[in-house]
This record gives C-alpha cells, structure tokens and sequence, in this order.
C-alpha cells in the first residue's frame, strides 16, 4: 500500500471548477424572501416553488434554468458563503456587507429591496440627554459588533460590545447596555420597547454580490447574470 | 480555582501548519520546477535572508509591506529587524545595491518562505511560500508581457492546465480620483466602493467621476470589453499612457501565447501598494484564491521593474495530484543502487528476522524486492 493522499486532502474541495456546473446563488432567509421572489420572476428565473415557504426543510433548489441553483440560508450566512465561494452569487442586506466588510465579495449592484437602516436607539427617557463626545466608552448590544465598533471608534469611543442575536430591544431595559445598534425598518419595534431611536449609522438595501473569483475566472457567465438582474430592475 | 489542561503538543499557532509525508516533498518538488522553468528563461537566483533591519526591509517598495511584518529586536545591534512577509522588496533591494553595477536588464528569481502578521478566516495562511522573478531595469509592453509568458509555461510546468491571468492598472483608479481632486473623506469612501465594485456606492460618491468609473467597473472581464471601455473612457495623460501600455502587453500575449486565458479588470487596485503601471493576478477556475501576482513597480532608485510572485501552496491546492514516488522494501543487506536510479525510493530493511511481505507493508512499500525480484504488495 502506498500513501497517495493528496495536497488537496489538506482542503476542502471547492465546488467542481468544470464550467458545467451550474452557478449557485444564495438567497438570505426570512424577511427579504419574498421580495427576491419578486425580482426572480422580473428577471425570468422560476425556482422550485418551495423556495419562498419558509417551512420546506429543502436547502438547495434548481431553477428552470439548468445552470442555476439557488440556496437559502441565514442572511448573514449569504456574505459567508459568496466570500467562501460555495456560492457565485447571492443577494445579501449592504448591513451585512458592512459588518463582515469581506474583501472577496463583489457588490455590483443595488436591487433596492428590503430598504432599512441600522441606528443607534436608547431608552427614550435618556436618549440624548448625555453628549457622547465626552464618553471613553459605551456599552453596546448589538447583532452588528464590527459595526458598532467602528462607528464609535471614530468618534474616539470605545464600543464594549453585548453580542446578541436577537431581541436587543430588551438590552438597555435590562441593564446588559445603554444602547442598541441594530437595523430599524419602520421603528415600530423601538416604539413598542421604549427605545428612541437617536442616530443613523448608514442606510441599507439588498445588493446583488459576487465572488471575486468567481467573476475573475467565470467573467462570461457571471456577468450575464449581472446584466440580467440589471436590465430586470431597469424594466 | 482550576486547572485547565495542557495544551496539546501538536497545536501550532494561528495560519501555521506542518507539511507531512508526501505534501512536503510535493511541495519542494512544484518549487523546484517552477525554479528550473525560471532559470531556464535566464532568471538567476538570489537568496535573501528572512529577517533584515526593519529600516531596510521597509523603505522603498517595502513600506507597503509594514503592517504586515513581524517585528524582533536585534539582541545584538539593538536595532529593530523585520521578518519578511514580501520576498519582491528583498530583491529589488539587491538589485538596486549589491547588483548595482550588473548590466541591465537584470533577470532575478528567488524562492523562500514569508511570514504575514495577519490572515483571515478566508486566506489562513500567515506563512506564505513564494516563488518568483524580477526583471529589472526594462520599461516596456515586451517587459511586462514576459512576466505572463514566463509564469504560464512555469504554472504548466507543475501540470496546471486551467488558469487565467488578471490583468489590472493599480494607479489608473488614484491618477482618476488625483485628477477629479475629491475631498479626503468623500475619496475614502469611493476607494472603498471601488475596490468591492459596489456600483451604487460608486455612483452615489463618484461625483464627477460617476459615470466614467461605473462603465470601468462594469467593463471587468473578457478583454475586448475591457479594451474598448478604456478607449471610450476619455483618459489623458499618464492614465492614458497606463491605458495604452495595457493594450499593447495584451497585444504581445495575444501574438505570443493565443490560447492563454487573459481578463481585463481596469479600476482594481489590490495588494501590496507599490505597483506603477500594469499588473497581474492569477487565478484558476474553482479555486478561490490566488494562485500569483506580480506588476511593475519602481525600484528604490527609481529604477523601472516588473515582477511576477507565485504562491506554491496556492498552485498545489489548484494543481493535479503527483504520485508519490514508489517505494520498494529491500531486505537487509540487498543492494537498491539500480532501482534508486530508475526512480524509486528504497526502504532498507533493518531486521533480517521479520518477512518481507509484512515488513513492506508495515513501512507502506508498494513493492519488494525479494529474491531479485520487484514483488507488488497487495494491500489488505
């Protein structure tokens, strides 16, 4: 017997270079769903019909094009998976850019759906009774560390980060941070937890994105897709 | 208070790894082609040290390289050193001083191992192997063009067959953005949205610049497109100059090497920050890093250089699998002159008490020779 492990038993092998494959795309879970649903059916791409029940235990889905799959997974996970390339595409909230700031991913294009904003919110009985230029550092919960960290940063505050996953409105009412960074849509569920929102971090909506290396080696095809979901929101 | 347990011996610190039976002979053997493909093309070796004074290291070229190196006090100059996490800085150092008065242009290759501060969840590497060439002292399209013919017979040379090279203009995007004087937070911005290709960033922040970045952005990808948006561009000056360098390498690569898979991607700007003018990247199909990089920069007296990097971890993970060398058991006393000339490693046996058979495959021998003869052993 002679050892003919490979280099490459050292690493994971990435999806099969042939140019047959067909070219993944990752879609985010819950509240963009639907709204991509839409795009597709502009853009004249019809997935299995499972792909907007949020209930089907299917991962990955074909289109009727043969040289499309679509997954679904955590929104988060869409920037993971594109920068990792298991993914060529994906469509993916500019939060999530943001806060993983992955320099493998391409970002082409704005689809302008799923529109929100990530803000700083405190309790409203404090919310801006202190001036924030005299504080060293803040506690702060929030599903965006990255985010948080950098916004205070550059105004020379230390971000002493609560990482929460969700229900940060309970945060500051339970003594865990004095404020929260976290994506707002309308402020409903601010309102209803006695939070305020006091300052806008940036503005979001989905982009389309791309892995670097897959439009570096796949330029035809990728690009096609580019053009395709451009001229589908053009229309 | 507790105890936590030891920590295992085999763990090794962040982005370093061992190279086991048969990756690490693998490895020493992808370097030594691509070596023998460089010397072949007249390219001479030079060995620089791994650690040099930090001032040295870092002046020049290097000064990109900083926040990347590992800093060590000298304990007997009681100057700071830097370990080197760039090999091209090294040898245009050499160049520029101790070859200094070879004839140019002077042709350098070199191979070794560097260390990176830094790695990241998707490139964990902070030891990062190297092989490369230098062609210094030649300002032309022919010069730059070399780079991408050199490295595409030394990558076919390991058994790559599928790669493509990328080829960038790092200072088009800064002359554009210099010429359009944007405020610095304004430019900050914009460089970023650049450098992901995020087009409504770009035109959100691109002011004046808007339209002509979004359309090089777009344009990224098969080099006709790439070519006729940098025409339609409306570039002056040394953006021009770049543009025209830029078509005339494609046209040498296009007359010399027509089946080499080449794109065009005019508004990136990655890597260390001391490129010039025309730059490349290499990448192979289904692999999600870089297998090379390399461009022109200027030497630190200003001499004209280009340069192309190789990353052996890179091409192997990209490459086909080598067999491994075959290993025959001899018996002990047995004579495996012949046989290690005709290619195969011998295992000689120690102990004349235990069978062949058993022994061959206990040592992972494909093969025996027993009684004279080359027996196979069957696996169990």
């Amino acid at each position: 017997m002679t050892v003919q492990a490979s280099v490459a038993a050292l690493e994971p092998k990435g999806p099969d270079p042939d140019a047959a494959a067909p070219i993944v795309m990752a879609v985010p879970k819950g509240r963009i769903l639907k709204e991509c649903g839409t795009l597709f059916a502009r853009a004249g791409i019809v997935a299995a019909a499972d792909l907007l029940d949020e209930d089907s235990r299917r991962l990955r889905f074909p289109t009727d094009d043969p040289t499309l799959d679509l997954v679904r997974v955590r929104p988060f996970d869409v920037a993971t998976f594109v920068a990792f390339g298991g993914a060529a595409l994906g469509i993916c909230g500019a939060d999530v850019l943001m806060e993983f700031d992955y320099p493998e991913i391409y970002a082409p294009l704005d689809l302008g759906i799923g529109a929100c904003r990530i803000a700083v919110a405190e309790p409203r009985e404090t919310a801006g009774s202190d001036d924030p230029r005299t504080w060293s550092r803040v506690r702060v919960a929030t599903k965006y560390p990255a985010i948080a960290r950098r916004h205070y940063a550059a105004r020379g505050v230390q971000a002493e980060i609560v990482h929460l996953n969700g229900a940060m409105e309970l945060a500051p009412s339970l003594g865990l941070a004095r404020l929260i960074v976290d994506l707002v849509a309308t402020g409903a569920t601010l309102a209803a937890n006695g939070l305020a929102e006091t300052e806008v971090i940036a503005h979001v909506t989905s982009r389309l994105i791309v892995n670097r290396t897959a439009l570096k080696t796949r330029p035809e095809a990728i690009g096609g897709w580019i053009a395709r979901f451009r001229a589908a929101l053009a229309a | 208070m507790t105890d936590d347990p030891p920590p295992s011996p085999a763990l090794l610190p962040a982005g370093l790894r061992d190279l086991l039976p048969p990756e690490a002979e693998t490895e020493a053997a992808a370097v030594g082609s691509l070596m023998a493909t460089f010397a072949a093309h007249g390219y001479e070796r030079v060995k620089p040290p791994l650690l040099e004074f930090e001032d040295g290291l870092l002046g020049g070229a290097g000064a990109a390289t900083a926040e990347q190196t590992f800093r060590l006090m000298d304990p007997d100059s009681h100057r700071m050193m830097g370990l080197r996490a760039d090999m091209t800085p090294q040898v245009a150092r050499i160049a520029a001083t101790r070859l200094a008065g070879v004839p140019r242009p002077l042709r350098l290759c070199y191979a070794g191992q560097c260390l990176r501060v830094r790695s990241t969840q998707i490139a964990p590497d902070r030891q990062i192997a190297q092989a490369g060439i230098e062609l210094i002292g030649a300002d032309s399209a022919a010069a730059d063009a070399e780079m991408v013919l050199v490295g595409a017979e030394a990558l076919a040379a390991v058994g790559l067959q599928r790669f493509s090279f990328d080829l960038t203009l790092p200072p088009l995007v800064p002359l554009l953005l210099d010429a359009a004087g944007l405020a610095a937070a304004e430019r900050r911005r914009l460089v970023h949205a650049l450098d992901r290709k995020d087009a409504a960033a770009v035109a959100a922040h691109g002011g004046s610049l808007a339209e002509t970045l979004t359309d090089l952005l777009h344009a990224a990808g098969p080099v006709e497109r790439a070519l006729a948006a940098l025409a339609s561009a409306r570039l002056s000056g040394a953006a021009a100059a770049l543009a025209e360098r830029l078509a005339a390498v494609v046209g040498v690569l296009r007359a010399r090497a027509p089946a080499l898979r080449l794109t065009i991607d005019p508004i990136e700007f990655r890597g260390f920050r001391y490129h010039t003018g025309v730059c490349f990247t290499v990448f192979a199909p289904g692999r999600h890093e870089e297998l090379g990089s390399g461009g022109r920069y200027e030497g630190s007296d200003g001499e004209p250089a280009t340069g192309l990097t190789l990353y052996p971890d890179a091409i192997l993970r990209a490459a086909p699998e080598r067999a491994a060398r075959a290993r025959v058991y001899l018996p002990p006393g047995a004579d495996g002159a012949a046989l290690r000339a005709q290619g195969y490693a011998t295992v000689a046996g120690l102990d004349a008490n235990v069978a062949a058979v058993a022994a061959a495959r206990r040592l992972r021998c494909g093969l025996a020779l027993i009684d004279g003869q080359l027996v196979t052993i069957a696996g169990k």
